[in-house]
């Protein structure tokens, strides 16, 4: 679903912050992305939910040439990927449920399907109550899951996200997976970037490693292909 | 009046409010609120009174201008000189029996509307000016003037006219106003000229700052407008927000425009009436002419909105 062939980025004209990155997502698949801090996961990501263009490289993504793609498609080829950012984003100057709403709105759907889906969304992330809340007064848990709910309202084929757990403790952390794990489950394709190993080896899933801008992918650790195998969560 | 400003007033803060506002007009982007708003509100406003004001300039200008057409095509005016070739005085007994006698060749035209004869004591009166008081005697002779009006329309031929008068009056002249109304022509084609210059300062002015606003608005939202864009929004959604952003304040500009430039246009009828600056006698502007002096303020707001668009659609080139 995804193909990435010896794809470099380099940001202006400074050294290559990623280099000859070769891989493959099948759809369906779950990945953690990690690697230390200042490697490149988060630029990797960027190149993924196509919010920059590789200085060299091929992308294919849905079975298509991102370098062959115009404007519109590229826009409609985003609508079809969910990211929740490290720093979330939130609009600050419209409502939780406006927030969540928005890409169903640049997606044109209807008003009326809006409005059942993202109210009921909100309702299965604990924040039925907060609808019309701006996200400036909210909690930084509370902010995070209207941004995930902001990345899954569109039911995305891609799922990706930034260090989700970074400033969570273990325990919402661990629910947030399986969160994440419920929507692979439904058939999203998920990249979780994150360099929490508590994480890791919970969840047996491949992991993308990043090392000084290059790429390797590993088998899910014993540890967690063995809880995963006796289906522990 | 002060209910149409009451609910002027009401929809400017309904603008303000709409940040928050769950309603129908919602603006993915924090456009509203900040003086930018209100200073591009008040520059359109301020375009739409000088466009007003222009285009009643031009109206005014093409009602004088066809005014003196009409009123001096069918005429002619015919001077018997009051000297001879030599630049001797003639006296004044024959240069009234010349005048007569030219009279007599227009009265036998048969597409005269009307003839005159200028009196003595009247050419007189408008030769004063030049030649002082004392010098206009009696026993000066003065040349002889018959102004003529031809019927409508009727194309009389002026050199064979001529002729046949210079047969009794070998020194006579035919003005036809014709020199005079070029003059004027080029007088108020010049204004006219001024007058269109106005109206492109005034589009020009629009477009930089509208574009000049816009680009501003853009980069305060720098964050946002690219979180549109990685959501997948295409460049024509993101135009279309600032398009309806800057086409309300335009017109909300526009009909400030339109009432401050109906009271300044009232203002200056008055003045000008009471001044006596009356090029134009009783001149009034039509029904159609007042429509499209009320309705200036659309093209302008339209102007400013395919600004925006142009603005947007080039600054989201720069995201991939
Ligand atoms: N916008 C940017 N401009 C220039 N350099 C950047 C930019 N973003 C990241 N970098 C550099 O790219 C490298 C990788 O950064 P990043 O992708 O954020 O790594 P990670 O997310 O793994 O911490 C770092 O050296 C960082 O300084
Ligand atoms: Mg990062």
């Amino acid at each position: 679903m995804i193909r990435y062939e010896h794809v470099g980025l380099r940001y202006g004209i400074g050294p290559e912050v990623l280099e000859d990155i070769n891989f493959q997502l099948d759809p369906g698949s779950f990945h953690f992305l990690s690697g230390p801090s200042g490697a490149g996961k988060t630029s990797l990501l960027s190149l993924m939910y196509l919010g920059r263009m590789p200085t060299r490289g091929l992308i294919q993504m849905f079975g298509q040439n991102i370098g062959e793609l115009g404007r519109d498609q590229l826009a409609a080829m985003r609508q079809r990927v969910g990211v929740v950012f490290q720093d979330f984003r939130l609009l600050n100057h419209m409502s939780a449920f406006d927030n969540v709403a928005l890409p169903l709105r640049i997606q044109g759907r209807p008003e009326k399907e809006i409005q059942n889906n993202v109210a009921e969304l909100l309702d299965w992330v604990g924040l039925g109550d907060q609808k019309y809340a701006l996200p400036n007064t909210m909690s930084g848990g509370q902010q995070q899951r209207v941004a995930i709910a902001r990345a899954v309202i569109t039911r995305p084929r891609l799922l990706l996200a930034d260090e989700p757990t970074g400033n969570l403790d273990d325990e919402i952390g661990f629910r947030l997976m399986a969160l994440f794990d419920q929507l692979n489950k439904m058939g999203t394709t998920v990249v979780i970037a994150t360099h929490n190993q508590a994480i890791i080896d919970k969840f047996g899933h491949k992991r993308m490693i990043l090392e000084k801008g290059r790429l390797h992918i590993e088998e899910p650790t014993k540890h967690g292909l063995r809880k995963r195998l006796e289906g522990v969560y | 009046m002060f209910a149409l400003l009451a609910k002027f007033r009401n929809t400017l803060s309904r603008e303000r409010a709409l940040g928050v506002a769950k309603g129908k007009r919602r603006y993915d982007l924090p456009l509203t609120g900040g003086s930018s708003n209100s200073f591009l509100r008040l520059l359109i406003g301020l375009m739409s009174i000088l466009g007003m004001l222009a285009l009643a300039a031009s109206f005014a200008l093409s009602a004088m201008t066809t005014r003196w057409e009409q009123g001096l095509a069918d005429k002619i005016t015919i001077e018997i000189p009051a000297s001879d070739s030599a630049g001797e005085m003639i006296a004044a007994s024959s240069v009234r029996s010349m005048t007569d006698d030219a009279a007599k060749i227009i009265g036998a035209r048969g597409d005269v509307l009307e003839a005159e004869i200028m009196e003595e004591s009247h050419v007189r009166e408008l030769l004063s000016p030049w030649l002082g008081e004392d010098m206009v005697m009696d026993s000066i002779p003065i040349p002889g003037i018959i102004s003529v009006t031809f019927e409508k329309g009727t194309k009389p031929d002026i050199k064979a006219l001529e002729a046949e008068i210079k047969e009794v009056a070998p020194r006579a002249r035919i003005d036809t106003h014709e020199s005079w109304l070029s003059e004027v022509a080029r007088f108020t084609g010049a204004l006219q000229f001024a007058a269109i210059l106005l109206g492109l300062i005034i589009s020009v002015t629009t477009l930089v700052a509208v574009a000049g606003g816009v680009r501003s608005k853009l980069s305060e939202n720098k964050e946002e407008l690219e979180l549109l864009h990685l959501m997948g929004a295409s460049d024509s959604y993101i135009a279309k927000q600032l398009q309806r952003h800057t086409l309300i304040l335009s017109l909300q500009g526009g009909i400030i425009g339109v009432i401050g430039g109906a009271v300044l246009l009232f203002i200056i009828g008055m003045v000008a009436g009471n001044m006596g600056v009356n090029l134009v006698p009783d001149f009034k502007l039509g029904a159609d002419q007042k429509i499209m002096l009320i309705l200036l303020p659309l093209p302008i707001a339209a102007l400013a909105m395919f600004t925006a668009r142009f603005t947007v659609m080039r600054v989201l080139t720069k995201m991939p």
